[in-house]
C-alpha cells in the first residue's frame, strides 16, 4: 500500500509540476482560449476538460455499475448455467465492438432519438433536477448525455466480467451456509456474496472508471465537438481530455503551442489513469489481478 | 411428477414475512434480468443499423478498389490495417510471450510482482496517450514523419499487456505435478518449458493473441497520430498509411446526401465488425473449452 501511495504522489507532483513549468498556474484553471499565433492572448486551462472527463466518466460509471451488478448477479445466481453462459458470451461480444463503431452508431443512429425523443421527455420529467432542465446543445443532438450513454455501453462488458468473476469466486461453503440457515438467494447475494466479494467489486468499478476516462474516439464523435466551456446542462456539448487530444491532430501539426499543451494533457490523463489503476490493483490480490484481463485501453 | 421449479412452490406460506421474503427473491430475479436489455439492445441495434447502411451497396469492388474522391472502395485501408495489425502482432507477441515466460518462470518474486503490476498498469493506459507518445517519440523526435512502422510499433505496445498477461497466467497455471514429473524424469528447466509447459499453455497464449488482435484491429486512437493517413495503398513501412478505423473517423460526419463518404465509413465499420466478431467468437469458444486453465480471463 505505502509504495503505491508514494508512487501515486510522485506521479501527481511530476504532472502538476510539468504543467506549471510550461503554462503557469493558469494551466490548472478554467480559462481556455486559444488564439493561434498569439501566445499572450491565449489561456490554457485544463479545468473544463477535467470537469467534462469526470462528469461523463462518473455518470456512465454509475449507470454501468448498477447494470453490471444486475447482469453479474443474474448470471451467477439466478439464471440456469446454459442461458447464463450464453448471455455472458453476448456481453463479451459487446466488448469486442470497436469504439469507433460505437461512435459512428451514436453519431448517426442514436443522436436523432436523443435530440427528438429522449431529451425532451427527460426534460419534462426530470427538469427540476440540476443538469436535466437546461438548454440543448447548440450544434445538434450531440452532447454530454449521448457520450454518457455510449460510454456506459462500452464499459458494461468490462465491469460485468470482473464483477461476475468476483461474485463467483465467493467460497461455496459461505453461500451454502447462508442458504442452509434459511436465507433466500437474494439475501445470500446481498449479505454474503456482495460482502465477501467487496474488494473485487470495487476494483471492477475502478477499472471501469479508468476505461471510461481514457476513451477518446467514441467520445470525440458524439460529445458535440468543439465547444470548450462548462456544459450548462447534460444535453449540451462538452469535452474531455482524451477526446480533445484525439480530435486536435490537425491543429497540433500547425501550432507548436498546442502541441506542447497536448503533451501536458496526455501527461495529466496518464497520471489519472495510472493512479486509478494502481488503486484498483490495491483492491485485488496480485494473483487475482493478473486474472482480470478484459477489454482494451480505450 | 413435480419439476424442480414447481417443487418449491408448495413450501411458500400463504402469508407473513417468509412469504414476502420468498416472493421478493423471485421478483428481483426477474427485475435483474431486465438489465440484459442494456446489452442486447446495443448489440442488435448497432449491428442492424451498420448492416443496413453498409450492405445495399456492398460489393467486391468495395474491397478491391481504391478510394478516389467520391467513389471507389476500401482497398488502401484494408491493406493498411492488415500491415499494421501484422506488425503490431509480431511486436506484441514477440515481446509479450518472452516477457510472460520470463515473469512466470525465471523472475525472482519481487521482479515478478513488479512486472505483473506494470503489465496491469500498461493495460490501463489510455490508447490516446500511447498514440500521442508515439507522435512525440516516433513521428517528431525521429524525424520519420507519419509512418506505418510507427503505427505498428505503437499498436504493438497497445496489444502487449494482453499477450503478456495471458502468457504469464497460462504458464503459472500449469499444474505443479506436471513440473515435478518432468523434473523428476531429469529434464532441465528449458526442456520442461519446451516439452511440457508450452504445449499445455499454448491454447491459452493463442487465445490471448487473438484477443489482442481483435482489440488492435478496432483501435483508432494509437494510430491517427502515428500512421497518419494516405489515399493510396502502402508500399513500404516508412510511408503513412490508411486504415479501416481511420476511414470511419475521417468520414463519419459527412451527411448522407454528400457523396459516398458516409456509406464508405459504414462499409468499413461493417467489415471491422465481421472480422472482430469472428475473432471474438473464436476467443470465446477457445476460452470456454480451456475454461479451467483460463480461470476467468475472458469472460
Amino acid at each position: 500500500m505505502i509504495p503505491l501511495v508514494v508512487l501515486g504522489a510522485v506521479i501527481a507532483v511530476l504532472v502538476i509540476a510539468s504543467g506549471l513549468k510550461d503554462f503557469g498556474w493558469t494551466f490548472w484553471g478554467f480559462q481556455y482560449r486559444f488564439v493561434p499565433g498569439e501566445p499572450e492572448a491565449s489561456s490554457w486551462g485544463i479545468g473544463v476538460f477535467l470537469v467534462g472527463t469526470f462528469l461523463t466518466a462518473g455518470l456512465s460509471l454509475v449507470l454501468a455499475t448498477l447494470l453490471s451488478l444486475a447482469l453479474a448477479i443474474s448470471s451467477v445466481v439466478y439464471l440456469p448455467p446454459l442461458p447464463g453462459r450464453l448471455l455472458s458470451m453476448v456481453t463479451n461480444l459487446l466488448a469486442g465492438i470497436p469504439s469507433v463503431i460505437y461512435g459512428i452508431w451514436g453519431f448517426v443512429v442514436l443522436a436523432p432519438y436523443f435530440g427528438m425523443a429522449l431529451e425532451p421527455s427527460l426534460k419534462d420529467v426530470l427538469g427540476w433536477l440540476p443538469g436535466f432542465g437546461g438548454p440543448d446543445s447548440a450544434i445538434g443532438p450531440w452532447g454530454t448525455l449521448l457520450a454518457v450513454f455510449i460510454l456506459t455501453i462500452m464499459i458494461i462488458p468490462l465491469t460485468t466480467a470482473l464483477m461476475r468473476e468476483s461474485l463467483r469466486s465467493v467460497p461455496r461453503e459461505l453461500v451454502e451456509a447462508g442458504l442452509a440457515l434459511g436465507a433466500t438467494r437474494w439475501e445470500v447475494v446481498r449479505r454474503v456474496r456482495m460482502r465477501v466479494a467487496r474488494n473485487g467489486l470495487w476494483s471492477a468499478v475502478l477499472l471501469g472508471f479508468g476505461r471510461a476516462l481514457g476513451e477518446s474516439v467514441a467520445v470525440a464523435m458524439v460529445i458535440g465537438g468543439t465547444s470548450i466551456a462548462l456544459p450548462p446542462s447534460l444535453y449540451a456539448s462538452s469535452t474531455t481530455v482524451a477526446s480533445f487530444i484525439f480530435s486536435q491532430l490537425d491543429s497540433a501539426l500547425l501550432y507548436p503551442d498546442l502541441f506542447i499543451l497536448l503533451v501536458e494533457f496526455s501527461l495529466v490523463l496518464l497520471g489519472i489513469a495510472v493512479v486509478v489503476n494502481l488503486v484498483a490493483q490495491r483492491f485485488t490480490r496480485v494473483e487475482l489481478a493478473t486474472a482480470t484481463t478484459l477489454g482494451g485501453g480505450g | 411428477m413435480k419439476t424442480p421449479a414447481s417443487f418449491g412452490s408448495d413450501l411458500v406460506p400463504t402469508s407473513g414475512r417468509l412469504r414476502r421474503r420468498i416472493l421478493f427473491d423471485r421478483v428481483i430475479g426477474w427485475v435483474l434480468l431486465l438489465a440484459f436489455v442494456a446489452v442486447l439492445f446495443p448489440l442488435f441495434d448497432l449491428v442492424g443499423w451498420v448492416s443496413s447502411y453498409a450492405l445495399p451497396t456492398m460489393s467486391w469492388s468495395v474491397l478491391t478498389e481504391n478510394q478516389v474522391g467520391e467513389s471507389g472502395g476500401l482497398y488502401a485501408m484494408i491493406v493498411g490495417t492488415l500491415v499494421l495489425i501484422s506488425l503490431g502482432t509480431a511486436i506484441a507477441a514477440g515481446l509479450g510471450i518472452s516477457a510472460g515466460f520470463y515473469t512466470a518462470e525465471f523472475a525472482p518474486p519481487p521482479v515478478r510482482r513488479l512486472a505483473r503490476l506494470a503489465g496491469n498498469v500498461l493495460a490501463g493506459v489510455p490508447a490516446i496517450v500511447l498514440g500521442y507518445f508515439g507522435y512525440y517519440a516516433l513521428v517528431l523526435y525521429t524525424h520519420w514523419g507519419f509512418t506505418t512502422l510507427a503505427g505498428g510499433i505503437i499498436l504493438g505496445i497497445f496489444m502487449l499487456p494482453y499477450i503478456f498477461r495471458t502468457t504469464d497466467i497460462a504458464l503459472s497455471n500449469v499444474p505443479p505435478s506436471q513440473r515435478e514429473a518432468s523434473l523428476a524424469l531429469g529434464s532441465n528447466r528449458i526442456q520442461y518449458l519446451r516439452r511440457v509447459a508450452f504445449p499445455i499453455a499454448f491454447p491459452t497464449i493463442l487465445t490471448g493473441i487473438f484477443f489482442a488482435m481483435a482489440l488492435g484491429l478496432g483501435e483508432a486512437a494509437p494510430l491517427v497520430y502515428t500512421a497518419g493517413w494516405s489515399s493510396t495503398p502502402v508500399q513500404n513501412l516508412m510511408q503513412p498509411t490508411a486504415f479501416l478505423t481511420g476511414g470511419i473517423w475521417a468520414f463519419y460526419d459527412f451527411p448522407r446526401s454528400y457523396g459516398t463518404f458516409l456509406t464508405l465509413a459504414f462499409q468499413a465499420a461493417f467489415l471491422l465488425i465481421v472480422i472482430v466478431l469472428v475473432i471474438n467468437i473464436v476467443v470465446q469458444v477457445l476460452s470456454d473449452r480451456y475454461r479451467q486453465r483460463l480461470a476467468g480471463i475472458y469472460e
